[in-house]
């Protein structure tokens, strides 16, 4: 099922607001997590299960204090059993939970992912004065469309995301490309939300020719804004030498994996017993070389943490947002993550049925690794 | 570069590798003494972690060795181990690290003068390429 729901009173966020709250009322959902302002003014997520909050929400919200699939993956964990737990997520954070998913991180079972369009999101932690004009903030964010691709003020990840709509999902909304003002689109995929569609009213058809039109125009921009960026990038990063110098303001905080959306660990390897040195060990190190740099071993730690989520890697950039050391983070796992992902024909995020690189092989694949 | 001599770390399956280094040993076969060799279960097993902290400590070159293909002691392992270096390799090539400095070969119990000639030759190919970049800089 899919087609326009009408806007009506220029307001599309209470539109779906509106959509929300039915199902909560009818019971169909027991809570939705949707983007909000607090009352201290700060934009955020909330778990709604009183529809009379739904007034507090901002389902358009272009903020992003945290990729919402860590929220889901501490939701998520055990499964929602007898409840029935909706998620309104972003492309990056829908692609994020999918990657959990195939983790077995997170147990879909009682989860309705509804997948909303995303043109960029500012940081959240900029956001607290604006939240006096934020009855439409949001509205206008979706309704003047021109502006978006380009725009320098979001998070570097958004400006270079070509994933302007949600790839895999229960539900689908859509406001790029149309008059968000007067309609949105709506596109089920799955069973799961058939109950929360039953009297909806949708005038149902294919997805209108300007939006796909302005998606792929979208996608592409921002694909060429990525390959700049990447550029950029080369000139300062690659080689060991450079390498280092990039890295080497980090303090080895382990910020950058405790925000990553699908860094699911509960014990980090590099917070094991492995990485434990005695002082004699330590001393050791620095009697070989002369000297050593304590903390030592945050080179490693970053390019093991490649090695291990890099074909997961959903390049939602907040692990820069996190970095107290301003290492820039967002590109560099950009241009990793594709190459490494490239190499498996794989896309974090993109199908529930791809099985991760790593879990997985052929027999008749890679045939010259090992050969000479 | 002529006293150069690399330091390469090996990590070698037990159940080929291994037992070829030591068919190669006990056959009094000659091959250059660069290489440390660490015996671990399965080519599977290792890490990139350990390759990459061999090579941030200033190893010249990481060796890992597995069974053929199809031979694995574990049935897939080495399948395993090839899709990680595939990995660990496009990671390298990504950052602009030199990816010739790790090499996966497939040496079977049987194979000991096939152990020597490929020690003899990534030692070859690593004196021809020098030191690694990571001996020099401590801040790593």
């Amino acid at each position: 099922m899919k087609g326009i729901l009408k806007v009506t009173g220029r307001n599309p966020e209470q539109a779906l607001r509106d959509l929300f709250a039915g199902w909560l009322r009818a019971d169909r959902l027991s809570a939705l997590l949707v983007p909000a302002w607090s009352k201290s003014g700060a934009a955020t997520l909330a778990l709604i299960a009183d529809p009379e909050k739904m007034a507090e929400t901002s389902p358009l919200l272009p903020a992003m204090a945290v990729n919402a699939a860590s929220v889901v993956h501490q939701l998520a964990r055990s499964g929602a059993i007898g409840q029935r737990v909706g998620l309104l997520l972003r492309p990056c954070e829908l692609r994020g939970v999918v990657e959990l998913i195939k983790l077995r991180q997170v147990l879909p079972d009682n989860l309705v992912m509804i997948g909303i369009d995303c043109a960029g999101t500012y940081k959240a932690a900029g956001f607290r004065g604006i939240r006096k004009d934020a009855a439409d903030f949001a509205n206008k964010h979706v309704r003047n469309q021109t502006a978006l691709t380009g725009n320098s003020n979001f998070r570097l990840a958004c400006q270079v995301c070509e994933y302007p709509r949600p790839l895999v999902f229960d539900l689908a909304l859509g406001w790029l490309g149309l008059n968000p003002d007067k309609e949105l689109w709506l596109e089920a995929a799955t069973d799961k939300v058939k109950a929360l569609l039953d009297g909806v009213k949708l005038v149902e058809g294919e997805e209108p020719k300007p939006r796909l039109k302005a998606l792929a125009a979208f996608a592409e921009q921002r694909q060429q804004a990525a390959a700049g960026r990447i550029a950029e990038l080369d000139k300062v990063m690659m080689g060991a030498d450079n390498l280092v110098r990039y890295f080497a303001d980090c303090l080895n905080c382990h910020n950058c994996m405790r925000v990553c959306p699908v860094c699911y660990c509960h014990e980090c390897f590099f917070d094991s017993a492995t990485f434990e040195r005695d002082i004699a060990e330590q001393v050791r190190i620095a009697q070989r070389k002369g000297l050593t740099r304590m903390p030592s071993e945050t080179l490693l730690f970053h390019l093991t943490r490649m090695n291990h989520m890099m074909t997961s890697c959903v390049q939602c950039g907040i692990c820069e947002d996190s970095c107290p050391a301003g290492v820039g983070l967002t590109i560099l796992f950009k241009k990793v993550a594709r190459n490494a992902q490239a190499e498996f024909d794989y896309v974090a995020g993109r199908s529930l049925d791809e099985p991760l690189p790593l879990t997985t092989f052929r027999e008749d694949e890679f045939q010259t690794i090992g050969e000479g | 570069m002529a006293d150069f001599e690399p330091r390469i770390v090996g990590f070698l399956c037990n159940w080929c590798t291994y037992a070829g280094a030591d068919l190669a040993g006990t056959s009094r076969m000659q091959y250059p003494p660069n290489m440390r060799s660490i015996r671990v279960m399965c080519s599977g097993a290792v890490d990139s972690v350990y390759v990459l902290r061999a090579l941030l400590e200033g190893a010249d070159a990481v060796f890992i060795g597995g069974c053929h293909p199809g031979d694995c002691h574990y049935v897939s392992g080495n399948y395993k181990a090839r899709r990680r270096m595939v990995l660990l390799n496009a990671i390298m090539k990504s950052v602009g690290l030199d990816d010739d400095r790790v090499w996966l070969r497939w040496i079977s119990a049987a194979e000991g003068r096939k152990f020597a000639d490929t020690v003899t030759e990534l030692t070859a190919s690593i004196k021809a390429r020098g030191p690694s970049r990571f001996r020099e800089l401590w801040e790593v």
